[in-house]
């Protein structure tokens, strides 16, 4: 910080900027945009209220296909997620500096990528106003849920995983709702604001605690972000189905999540900062760290993909062996081209700086690590499972619109829910901004 | 840089006698350096608290303050929440519902893992953010005087403060002295803060919504498409069928169906039946079980002891077959078995009571009772004089 | 003042010259058992050298500045690579008595046979040793640094997995886990920051790291903390999926490690690598105390070495014993690589002082 300039002018400046966008009027594109993407909400939810009415059996789900489009888009939001956690928490131990400007962004981003993958689930049960039952609750019938099946996991990982988020969102924007509060004009914005901040007044006793409760909370929002994806790979590895039992799974789903959120993370701010003038606040500088995150995931995908193939091969297992052959070959040999393409070989782009700076090259390489990392979870699921042990139980599955409706209802939502917080919520963490005292 | 805009809040009107009363002074600072050394200087006159836009270090100790003690909270939850953890899941899988799954132990420790690490995680970041905003930072705090201040505005800001409590008038002459600018009088409002109030109203709103649900979940079962599994599209007994050629929505079981636990039996005349052997081997069990089918259908006739003398008998002048003529101790053990099931002469058939082996363990009673008349000296048991 | 200085210079050759006879001994009386040992002690330094040089391809990759003052330690540690280079050269004496091979005559017999190994295992070696001349502390150009670390991040990885399906999973080859490299690769990290610490901590004893504070030692610990953690995460998800698959074929692997003995070692090894030095490494203020890095340090290095030996014995068929075949081959590998340590103590300034980062790694605070 160069003493010429005015620290508290800087962080004056900061707030203007970046806090005037809840307060201003709803610029023209905002509600154009908003209609756009809540209309293919609706459609998502018409489509899910439909499938609920009728039953799961309007998917295209069928034996030996039992899990197809709800799992993948269960385990590729939760995925779209972590990138969230990781830049906020996992950053912030490593004070990677800057992640400060992105982290309430990517937090949000975590948050609803969260909600959007728990409406699979929950459909998946087909009966989602019994979804209780999974919880461990004493009750007439004298049933417990199996503490040993990993999908009892996944509601407590999933669970907790958007409490925690939930928590450590909501703990970080306590200080920037006060300073929306005190800005805003007397009327139902300020109530809102009132309420939300809880009277935080930015005492010295509470920036203590604070600061304490928000390493802490990263430390284990760390941890937790681990091992949710672990869990969600659990799904797939405790079974002994050819290419889902691979012990590599658990940190290879980690890697991926992290690869596909990242690339998220990069396609939204990249509208964003561009649409609300935050050029200054959301450099090049950290598109470009993102994309070398997104580059070295890359490397560790292309490294579990060689494993996986390798590994194929070395078990000299039929089974094993076929499992690999479909997916590289045969009726749904293109997805798995597809996902390597996009995963492993698109992504190298990035080795060069001027690539890496540049929105021709980084926003189609992120959409299409987008779509890399949805097909692979398409190939995952779907592919080893059309063909199992039995030759006579091989079914090809062919997903029906009300799958892709209620797909693109998912994304319509999470954009919906961005909109939202874009308008309503400070999206930059103004007050670690002052803190770190080299903003603007 | 744009220029800031004025500051929109208006301040606070002359405070209301009945209403308030006089809880201090607080002072604005320009930078945290000054406010540091503002703090060193003012500390020990009072109650004395610094206020800032972000967390700033060395505050904590110019006030003269130790470190919250987050960490040991989150620390003891966590450990609470690994306790917990283990034991819901343990005790579920190993005493409350044991489930044999895929020949796992019941109370292996290998598959709860994962629960207990999230409930452990959960626990400790909920101590995390909850016990820092309500416990160590004293939230909600709507009706904190400090809010009603005009400092409020420019410490969520960019400015820094110090609130001192006392008499108003000489804490601001503190302030002052301290070196700050903007200084002014806080009041303490006598009233209960209306966020407080919307809370508890929200908190009502969401209990009665959520009693609502739960009552009308419980209540109406039957909502389409709450229907109970058991409700699905099926035919009735008897029903017609467009489907099938005859017409009819029942069937019958394909041609040499043999029903589950049914022994199918290859005889269909007496001669046949000749040659079949008993296939159960006379355990206790086995004898048991004939001898209560004996005592069921054939004692009344037969007698008891299978000499034809039963109470039946006797009062009608019928008479049964005694079991222990040559004849019968010589016919194979098929013969038995099909006029059991078939009868003889005025004896009914007990086909249709006596289901699966059991007419086979009642030839082995009847065995039983015939040898028990025409016992050998080996049949004795050992050592009894 | 003369006499102790020679004894100690005469100590360590006198201690390889015994370690070496009993060492030739060991493999005249008993291969398996000497040949276990050996690769035992190989693998153990190994894995620490790759965790050492795994640091500054770190640096260099994310552009740290708080490890620079401190990264001459795993750069000298990481020179290892060099005496390694012809022990792996006689490490391929085991293949014989150890590594059986693939029955038949298709890929998986040729990918096993001793030929294909030699040349994977000499790769390998000869990869490690280019990485630590490239990143070694008398390297020349910090651009050509920079430019090398992803480049060894990709020789780390593939070596650890060499490491993993050649000496580990060769030994039993119809066995097969995908997730062992990584759990290789975690040991490793581990062994290296171990290593670190102890040699940042030693140098710093002897006052040759001025300016080095505790929020130096701070980070060492909570790498040290975050990779226990990380070990245990991996430890516990390869064991979980062998348990709950239950395959004869997956499931006999553990079972090995699971039976007579080895049970106990088991345990243990999840205190030493784990439960130990995460519980004491927990509180902030443990994470710059230097006692208890040092500690914490020491029962990794342990945990690590019976972590090798709990990975290549049981699969030979042996207890865990320690005789004088044990104590000989010990004696010799770790004289020399403590030789090969008193050589590479004096390799380059203490700081690296021509680095442009170095003042900011000194003014690290947290």
């Amino acid at each position: 910080m160069s003493p010429s300039r005015n620290p508290a002018l800087a962080m004056a400046a900061l707030d203007d900027q970046v806090l005037a966008i809840p307060e201003g009027a709803a610029p023209p594109w905002w509600g154009r945009a908003i209609a756009c993407t809540a209309s293919v909400t609706a459609l998502g939810f018409a489509l899910m209220a439909w499938t609920v009415y009728r039953g799961i059996g309007v998917w295209g789900n069928t034996s030996p296909v039992f899990w197809a489009f709800d799992i993948i888009n269960f385990v590729f939001w939760v995925g779209i997620g972590h990138a969230g956690t990781l830049i906020s928490a996992i950053l912030l131990l490593f004070r990677q500096g800057w992640r400060d400007a992105i982290a309430r962004f990517a937090e949000a981003m975590t948050i609803f990528a969260v909600i959007c993958a728990g409406i699979f689930p929950l459909l998946h049960v087909g009966r989602p106003w019994l979804a209780f039952w999974l919880f461990p609750y004493p009750n007439q019938r004298d049933l417990w849920p199996n503490f040993r099946s990993p999908l009892v996991w996944d509601v407590f990982a999933v669970g907790t995983y958007f409490t925690v988020s939930l928590l450590f969102w909501y703990v970080g924007l306590v200080p920037d709702l006060a300073s929306l509060r005190e800005r805003a004009r007397p009327g139902w914005r300020r109530g809102l604001y009132t309420l939300l901040s809880l009277g935080w007044r930015g005492s010295a006793t509470q920036w203590a605690a604070f600061g304490k409760a928000y390493v802490l909370l990263a430390g284990l929002a760390t941890a937790l972000v681990i091992s949710v994806h672990s869990v969600v790979s659990f799904d797939f590895a405790v079974s002994i189905v050819p290419g889902w039992h691979m012990t590599l799974f658990p940190p290879y789903f980690v890697v991926g999540a992290i690869f596909a959120g990242f690339a998220m993370v990069i396609l939204v701010l990249s509208v964003a900062r561009e649409a609300l003038g935050l050029q200054a606040i959301l450099t090049w500088d950290h598109l470009d760290a993102m994309a070398k995150v997104v580059l070295g995931m890359s490397c560790l995908m292309g490294y579990a993909y060689l494993m996986e193939g390798f590994t194929a091969w070395y078990a000299q297992d039929a089974h094993l062996a076929r499992a690999f052959g479909n997916a590289v070959t045969g009726q749904y040999g293109w997805t798995g081209i597809l996902t390597l393409a996009c995963n492993v070989a698109v992504p190298q782009l990035l080795w060069r700086r001027a690539w890496r700076r540049s929105y021709r090259v980084l926003l189609p390489v992120a959409l299409a690590v987008t779509v890399g990392m949805w097909f692979e979870r398409f190939v995952i699921i779907v592919v080893n499972l059309h063909q199992d042990y039995l030759p006579s139980s091989s079914r090809p599955y062919v997903p029906t619109w009300v799958d892709l409706g209620i797909l693109a209802g998912s994304f319509g939502l999470f954009f919906t829910l961005v909109l939202l917080f874009v308008r309503f919520l400070p999206i930059v963490a103004t007050s670690e901004l002052k803190a770190r005292g080299d903003h603007a | 840089m744009r220029e800031a805009p004025p500051l929109l809040r208006t301040p606070p009107g002359p405070p209301q006698p009945p209403l308030t009363h006089p809880w201090g002074a607080c002072g604005l600072f320009e930078d945290p350096g000054a406010l540091v050394e503002a703090a060193r200087r003012l500390r020990g006159r009072g109650p004395l608290e610094a206020y800032a836009p972000h967390e700033v270090h060395g505050l904590q100790e110019a006030l003269g303050r130790k470190a919250p003690p987050l960490a040991a909270m989150v620390l003891g939850m966590a450990i609470l929440g690994a306790a917990a953890g283990f034991m819901l899941a343990w005790w579920t899988t190993a005493i409350g519902y044991p489930l044999k799954v895929g020949g796992k132990p019941e109370g292996s420790w290998v598959p709860l893992l994962p629960v207990v690490f999230e409930v452990t995680v959960l626990f400790a970041a909920g101590t995390a953010a909850l016990g820092m905003l309500f416990v160590l930072c004293g939230l909600p705090a709507f009706g904190h005087p400090m809010l009603a201040t005009r400092a409020m505005t420019a410490i969520t800001r960019d400015r820094y403060a110090l609130s001192l409590e006392g008499d108003p008038g000489a804490c601001a002459q503190a302030l002052r002295e301290a070196g700050a600018t903007g200084v002014e009088a806080v009041h303490l409002a006598c009233h209960a803060p209306k966020p407080m109030i919307t809370l508890a109203a929200a908190g009502a709103g969401a209990a009665l919504a959520g009693l609502l649900a739960f009552t009308l979940v419980k209540a109406y079962p039957e909502l389409r498409p709450m229907v109970r599994m058991e409700r699905q599209p099926r035919v009735g007994p008897q029903a017609p069928s467009r489907f099938f050629a005859d017409g009819r929505a029942m069937r019958l079981p394909v041609a040499g169906t043999v029903a589950r636990g049914h022994m199918p039996s290859g005889a269909t005349t007496e001669a046949e039946a000749q040659h079949h052997l008993n296939p159960l081997v006379p355990t206790p069990a086995v004898l048991a079980e004939g001898r209560a089918a004996f005592t069921e259908r054939c004692a009344v006739c037969h007698g008891a002891l299978g000499d034809g003398r039963g109470s039946l008998g006797r009062a009608y002048g019928a008479a049964p077959a005694d079991l222990h003529t040559d004849r019968l101790r010589s016919v194979p053990d098929g013969h038995l078995w099909w006029v059991i099931r078939k009868g003889r002469n005025a004896m009914p058939g007990h086909e249709a009571d006596l289901e699966g082996t059991r007419v086979w363990a009642l030839v082995h009673y009847v065995r039983a009772l015939q040898r028990s008349r025409h016992a050998l000296d080996s049949d004795l048991p050992e050592g009894n004089p | 003042m003369k006499r102790p200085s020679t004894i100690r210079a005469l100590a360590l050759p006198a201690c390889a010259a015994l370690g070496a006879l009993g060492s030739l001994g060991a493999w005249r009386a008993d291969p398996p058992r000497f040949w276990g040992a050996w690769i035992t002690a190989f693998l153990f330094l190994q894995t620490l050298m790759l965790g050492c040089l795994f640091q500054p391809a770190l640096e260099h990759l994310v552009g740290a500045r708080w490890s620079v003052p401190l990264r001459r330690v795993p750069e000298r540690l990481g020179t290892l690579a060099w005496p390694l280079l012809p022990a792996s050269l006689l490490t391929l004496g085991a293949l014989g008595p150890l590594y059986p091979g693939w029955p038949g005559t298709g890929g998986k017999a040729a990918w096993m046979s001793p030929g294909a190994m030699a040349f994977r295992v000499a790769l390998a070696a000869l990869l490690c040793a280019l990485s630590a001349r490239i990143l070694g502390p008398r390297s020349g150009s910090p651009a050509g640094r920079s430019r090398f670390a992803p480049a060894f991040m990709a020789i780390f990885a593939l070596v650890l997995t060499q490491a993993a399906y050649d000496w580990v999973g060769g030994i039993t080859p119809a066995w097969y886990s995908d997730l062992l490299g990584v759990y290789l690769a975690a040991g490793s990290f581990l062994a290296g920051f171990a290593a670190t610490t102890l040699g940042t901590l030693r140098l710093r004893g002897q006052g040759r790291l001025p300016g080095l504070g505790a929020d130096h030692l701070h980070n060492l610990g909570a790498w040290m903390f975050a990779f226990t953690a990380f070990w245990g995460y991996i430890a516990y998800a390869h064991y979980l999926l062998m348990w709950y698959g239950n395959l004869p074929d997956e499931a006999g692997w553990y079972r090995l490690r699971l039976e007579g003995g080895w049970l106990q070692i088991s345990q243990a090894l999840a205190l030493l690598r784990f439960g130990l030095p995460f519980a004491l490494l927990l509180p902030r203020a443990a994470k710059s105390d230097a006692r208890r890095l040092a500690w914490a340090a020491g029962l990794l290095l342990g945990g690590h070495l019976l972590d090798m030996a709990w990975l290549i014995l049981p699969s030979i068929g042996l207890p865990l014993r320690l005789g004088w075949m044990e104590v000989s081959v010990g004696l010799f590998m770790g004289s020399m690589a403590l030789g090969w340590w008193a050589r590479a103590d004096r390799m380059g300034a203490d700081l690296p002082e021509g680095d442009p980062a170095l003042a900011q790694g000194l003014a690290f605070r947290l």
